[in-house]
């Protein structure tokens, strides 16, 4: 083998040496400068003035505060400590910043600190090394010491000055846009919060930043917790790509109904009149323990072949650690499954209009590629699915596998940015209380696993609807409006006589003799819960347009593939959660941990061990 | 009121010894029979542990205060006067053998709480006890007795939390026999041999891992009533696979048994995971072994050590203020790596060689220049790692050091090759490559443990594994980390750049913390924590088989594998069984009926299995310390129970 390993490579030099001869010396495209420069340029634009121009009055004047502020932060702080070289902070970068568009100079580069959220531990290595500030510490130590402080201070500024910025121009859905800046230490959820104060929408958990890839035909939401700035680092400098600010319902929909992703599998039927305390079991299952669960999910997907126009069908398998497909004549089992993508360096995005682009069997198209990658290349793998709720299921449980609790996190923290959302999803903030090893989640109130069971008084229920409804009557709101809502049919006649199934814990504790158990048992029982409540409090039955497997989202319409967040209201509004449906009353009985088997034979075939009776 | 007699064996007369008689009357209680017998032995010693065990009708006379009347004791009754607590031989998760006294007369699941006290296990409902499978004895002479750990001298306390001492409960601190015996407990064990995982029981079917299952003593009756004896060996392990509250501060024996019971899953294929996954398992061990040998070893904490702790940190905080200024002079001129190497870049079309270049590396950049003497102008390209992804491309019998780089642009990723002279530049350059591609720099402090870890994985494919004589740390074979399905797959020798790569995502991590990656991995696989049963259900004419799971039961076609059916324990309204049928019926929500009889298992351990996942999930934090014992009688219990 290394034979042929030398051979070969003496071949190559020889070719190489020929190809040099010719010329042709090519060096491979310039990656885009490394990251750790300063840089401060604007996103969006075709050009700074352009980006100026369109700033809106208040925008530029908060722009301006920040600037302004910005600038006698460092005059501050130049003061403060006279060896900081003062040019690190006045001289923009010389380095190209990778977009055509950038401002460099135009705006001069601040150390400021827009949030006052500390800089990420990440910060410290990326700050690159600076003209050394001090030449000697002198020999007296009070004085060394009161300079190694002074150095000190001085660095921390100088690394807060290599903070990058970034000037970005957001399209909102009605067609205008925002320009903000953000810098690296802010997190997407961060942006969000800055633009609910500018845009005064409703806050609610389904606002996205989106990213649209015009060139792939590819979109994302960002995710809540990503620091903004790199993935927009990535951009090319001719880039067409945008920032979206608009409305997502399948942003969190897993966790608002779990069961359509977790037990997919299911009768649809069952599933969309699940109980809350069910999906409450549901997300601490599966996302409050030790290990996340991902779904199970398998069936076969089309995939685009390498170069190719054509696309293949491949039983494709979801696990935590990747996706794998069933090789030729091989079975389901794990070992013989063969890896088709990792998760760590890829993220999930929704093709767009490939049954044009890529002759894609259907138009429910997922992409996974490494984010830095902007042009079409064999490095992206390209997925068609059967329908839209396949797709659905699959980008969010990639999600799931790939950003695991931290999803959760972020859903929990934009709830918390949400007011007035719907009993359920309030409800579910209790549920990091569940014992979990992560020692972030608080016990908020101290309920254990069973507790979140424990339904909320009625009348908080009803005050936490009507704040609901009020909720949805908000024009910027994707949901159902209450008029909608009150075309639902009435609560079924039975669904007032039975109440819901109690948990297991609530079966009767009678014991009855031999297997004829059921009908008496279940009779006594009935009789024992405390009168229904009135209608509304139990889940009503969903109108027929929900027999259909949930459609959680729609995304975007195909015509016109940019992104139109305009267009989007035209989409039919996504299942909102259950307003105030939940929480079936039975109270007290829930603690009750389900009863021991009935005894059945009367005679045990041994007597237990001291306990003579 | 008649006198009769009653004969009673006593073991402390001898072997030999007759039964000793004693008169008695019917209205005579235990207590009073048990003081006659005392007295007609002679034998001075402490009697307290004493019980009455009536043979025929297998079970203890533990109430003094009840009159042979009221037992049912005749004449005719053979009755063993007998320590309640006796040694027995305890095969613990990690595969060592433990001596040690356990209860023989309480309910095992009582008797598992007084053994994890010890143990110092918490959350001991989550274990319980399983006959190990019997030794097939075809070599009369087998390899010398394994060395088996005592601590039957130690007394069971009947305290709640044991106090501890020098960092281990204090009844470890007695002699260095029992400090062992902790190190034992709370260290994980060395990889094993490649020859004992292979050699060891591997359940090849489902039908096999649900033979296993039929093996868990019955929690509600003693030990001596299910016919264990005196020095018999059982196996302790964990049965409810709902792991409460892992703190890993409180937990270092359950963490590292659980570690050590997961790793065994994953060696003896017991649970399935797929190759990538298996590499990253035997990355992990790899990793353990190597930390927890380095590592000081895992103290238990207690109150004064928490204080010495904080106050050691904030000594260190105190300490690193003072030297930070100069720490962070240093980060900021970072150090660089520079040397003449080859770099190869597959294109489409063109076939080139490798070509030298002098390179530099720093931050997270390399750059490349004709000549050294041409380092300090404009580089001929740079290309920063920051996300890209590193490979190894090493042989070292054929002295080929290549690291292969996929470095993401946007046009796509480009390929690059960087081809070392020698393992020692390699280390340094591919330690480098792999830190960068997190975003670290050569500055970060893990550059030398890394640049030592991958001299290590060279040294490991250097040695001849049937060569090696001892197993030094430094030379794990890797065949000792993966399942033997992987040894016919592979050589040791190709094994190691594949686990090499897998380690790479985990080198930093600490030893709690590569533990519990390794519990997350295992628990995130598909099969995880489903115990299997062979069943007939109601209606079917073919056997199946029930998976029993933390939150559901499955029903699993028995040829072909497939899920055919999930019931979650949400939608539950009751079980029953029907002890003279032995028929396990379930009612779900939607009036869901299913029945089923036991193949495989007594329908007492599946009634035991669901009623204990129901008890597992009703544990929260406010009775965190205290375990409602009679409710899970009550669930688990069955007709004994009542």
């Amino acid at each position: 083998m290394d034979d042929i390993d030398a051979m070969f490579s003496e071949m190559l030099g020889e070719m190489d040496l020929l190809t040099q001869s010719l010329g042709l010396e090519t060096l491979p495209p310039e990656l885009p400068s490394s990251s750790h420069q300063e840089r401060n340029f604007s996103i969006g634009f075709t050009d700074l003035n352009e980006s100026l121009n369109e700033l809106e009055d208040k925008d530029l004047d908060a722009l301006m505060a920040d600037l302004v502020a910005d600038l006698n932060n460092t005059e501050e702080k130049l003061t403060a400590s006279k060896s900081t070289p003062s040019q690190a902070q006045l001289d923009p970068p010389s380095l190209p910043p990778p977009l055509k568009d950038c401002a460099p100079s135009a705006l001069p580069a601040p150390p400021s600190t827009i949030i006052p959220t500390p800089a990420p531990p990440a910060a410290s290595f990326q700050a690159p090394p600076p003209p050394q500030p001090s030449k000697s510490l002198p020999p007296e130590e009070i004085e060394a010491q009161a300079k190694s402080d002074k150095i000190k201070l001085a660095l921390e500024k100088l690394k807060e000055a290599k903070v990058k910025k970034l000037v970005i121009k957001v399209l909102m859905n009605d067609g205008s846009s925002k320009t903000l800046m953000v810098d690296e230490r802010q997190t997407v959820r961060d942006v969000l919060d800055n633009l609910f104060e500018k845009t005064h929408c409703d806050c609610g958990v389904d606002w996205t930043l989106y990213e649209t890839n015009p060139e792939l035909q590819i979109e994302r939401g960002f995710e809540d917790h990503e620091y903004l700035v790199e993935p927009l680092s990535a951009w090319t400098r001719d880039s067409e790509n945008k920032i979206v600010f608009l409305e997502r319902p399948d942003k969190y929909a897993v966790f608002k109904n779990p069961q359509n992703y977790y037990l997919w599998k299911k009768d649809k039927n069952a599933l969309k009149d699940m109980k809350d305390r069910d999906k409450e079991s549901l997300l601490v299952e599966n996302f409050c323990r030790a290990s996340i669960i991902v779904p199970d999910l398998e069936g076969a997907l089309f995939l685009k072949e390498d170069g190719k126009k054509s696309w293949k069908r491949r039983y494709f398998l979801l696990r935590a650690s990747g996706i794998y497909y069933v090789p030729k004549g091989k079975t389901k089992s794990s070992s013989d499954l063969a890896c088709f993508i990792q998760f760590d360096n890829v993220n999930v995005y929704y093709g767009m209009e490939y049954k044009n682009k890529f002759k894609a069997p259907t138009e429910f198209c997922f992409v996974l590629k490494h984010p830095q990658i902007q042009k079409e290349s064999q490095y992206i793998r390209y997925l068609c699915c059967d329908d839209q709720w396949t797709m659905t299921l699959w980008v969010t449980s990639i999600r799931i596998a790939k950003y695991g609790t931290t999803l959760y996190e972020n859903y929990k923290a934009a709830l918390r940015k949400a007011p007035g959302t719907s009993v359920w999803t309030n409800r579910t903030v209790s549920t990091p209380s569940v014992p979990s090893p992560a020692p972030k989640a608080k016990a908020a109130n101290g309920h254990g696993p069973q507790a979140p069971l424990q339904p909320t008084p009625v009348t908080t229920i009803i005050s936490e609807a009507q704040d609901h409804h009020g909720n949805e009557a908000t024009p910027s709101s994707w949901r159902p409006t209450a008029a909608a809502e009150t075309v639902r049919p009435p609560t079924l006649p039975n669904a007032a006589v039975f109440p819901p199934p109690p948990p297991p814990a609530s079966a009767s504790p009678v014991p009855s003799p031999r297997m004829v158990k059921r009908p008496p048992a279940g009779a006594h029982q009935h009789c024992d819960t405390p009168p229904p409540p009135p209608p509304e409090d139990y889940l009503p039955p969903p109108p027929d347009d929900f027999l259909e497997p949930p459609p959680d989202f729609v995304p975007p319409p195909p015509p016109g593939y940019r992104l139109n967040p305009a267009a989007c209201r035209d989409i039919p509004p996504a299942r909102p959660p259950p307003p105030g449906t939940s929480a079936s009353p039975v109270p007290a009985q829930r603690k009750i941990p389900p009863p021991p088997p009935k005894r059945t034979t009367p005679v045990a075939t041994a007597t237990s061990g001291g306990n003579m009776s | 009121m008649a006198v009769w007699d009653l004969s009673v064996m006593v073991e402390e007369l001898g072997p030999e010894a007759p039964p000793l008689t004693v008169s008695v009357t019917s209205d005579l209680h235990i207590g009073g029979v048990i003081l006659k017998i005392v007295e007609k032995t002679q034998i001075k010693r402490d009697w307290s542990d004493h019980a009455l065990w009536w043979e025929q009708k297998q079970q203890w006379l533990l109430r003094p205060a009840w009159t042979l009347d009221k037992c049912g004791i005749h004449a005719d009754a053979r009755l063993t006067f007998t320590p309640q607590h006796k040694p027995l031989r305890l095969g613990l998760p990690n595969g060592v053998t433990l001596k040690l006294r356990a209860c023989f007369s309480s309910p095992v699941f009582r008797t598992v709480i007084g053994l994890c006290r010890v143990l110092n296990i918490r959350r001991p409902e989550e274990l319980s006890l399983l006959r190990p499978v019997e030794e097939k004895k075809k070599k009369k002479d087998k390899e010398p007795e394994e060395e088996v750990y005592d601590l039957t001298g130690v007394p069971l306390t009947s305290g709640s939390v044991p106090s501890l001492y020098n960092g281990m409960p204090a009844h470890f601190a007695d002699s260095p026999q029992t400090e062992a015996v902790y190190k034992m407990l709370s260290f994980t064990q060395p990889s094993p041999a490649p020859e004992t995982i292979a050699k060891m029981y591997r359940p090849a079917s489902v039908v096999d891992k649900a033979h296993i299952h039929s093996r868990w003593l019955d929690s509600s009756r003693s030990l001596m009533q299910q016919g264990v004896q005196e020095n018999d060996r059982l196996c302790l392990r964990f049965k409810y696979y709902s792991f409460y509250d892992l703190e890993p501060k409180y937990d270092v024996v359950r963490l590292t048994q659980l570690y050590e019971q997961a790793r065994w899953a994953v060696l003896l294929e017991d649970i399935d995971c797929t190759e990538e996954e298996m590499m990253l398992f035997g990355a992990l061990q790899y990793h353990i072994s190597k930390v927890s040998q380095s590592e000081p070893p895992p103290m238990t904490s207690c109150p004064a050590m928490d204080d010495l702790d904080s106050a050691l940190q904030s000594l260190e905080v105190k300490m690193e203020g003072e030297s930070s200024s100069m720490d962070m002079l240093e980060t900021m001129t970072a150090p660089e790596l520079h040397d003449y190497l080859k770099i190869f870049r597959p294109k489409r079309l063109t076939l080139k060689g490798y070509k030298q270049y002098w390179f530099i590396f720093k931050d997270t950049s390399i750059s490349y220049f004709k000549s050294k003497e041409e380092g300090f102008g404009e580089p001929i390209q740079q290309m920063n790692l920051k996300g890209c992804e590193v490979a190894p491309d090493v042989n070292v019998a054929g002295q080929k050091f290549c690291i292969k780089l996929l470095i993401p642009a946007p046009e796509g990723m480009n390929e690059v090759y960087l081809r070392c002279e020698n393992e020692k530049q390699y280390s340094q350059w591919m330690a480098a490559c792999r830190l960068a591609s997190k975003g670290k720099t050569l500055a970060d402090s893990s550059f030398t443990s890394e640049v030592q870890s991958i001299q290590a994985f060279l040294s490991m494919q250097r040695s001849n594994p049937s060569a090696q004589t001892a197993q030094s740390d430094e030379s794990i074979n890797t065949h000792s980390l993966v399942s033997p399905r992987y040894h016919k797959k592979y050589k040791a020798k190709q094994l190691t750049p594949r686990i090499l790569e897998a380690y790479q995502n985990v080198a930093q991590l600490s030893l709690t913390d590569a533990i519990l990656r390794f519990l997350q991995i295992w628990q995130a696989l598909p099969d995880f924590g489903v115990s299997y049963f062979v069943v007939r259900f109601k209606g079917s004419r073919k056997d199946e088989v029930l998976g029993i799971a933390n939150n559901r039961l499955i029903r699993i076609d028995l040829g072909v594998g497939d899920v055919v059916k999930t019931w979650r324990y949400n939608n539950m309204r009751q079980w029953n069984v029907n002890w003279d049928i032995r028929q396990v019926a379930i009612e779900f929500d939607g009036n869901v009926n299913i029945a089923f009889s036991c193949v495989t298992a007594n329908c007492k351990i599946v009634h035991e299995y669901i009623g204990g996942y129901i008890f597992m999930s009703t544990r929260s934090r406010e009775q965190s310390d205290v375990l409602n014992e009679e409710l899970f009688h009550k669930l688990t219990g069955g007709h004994e129970a009542l």
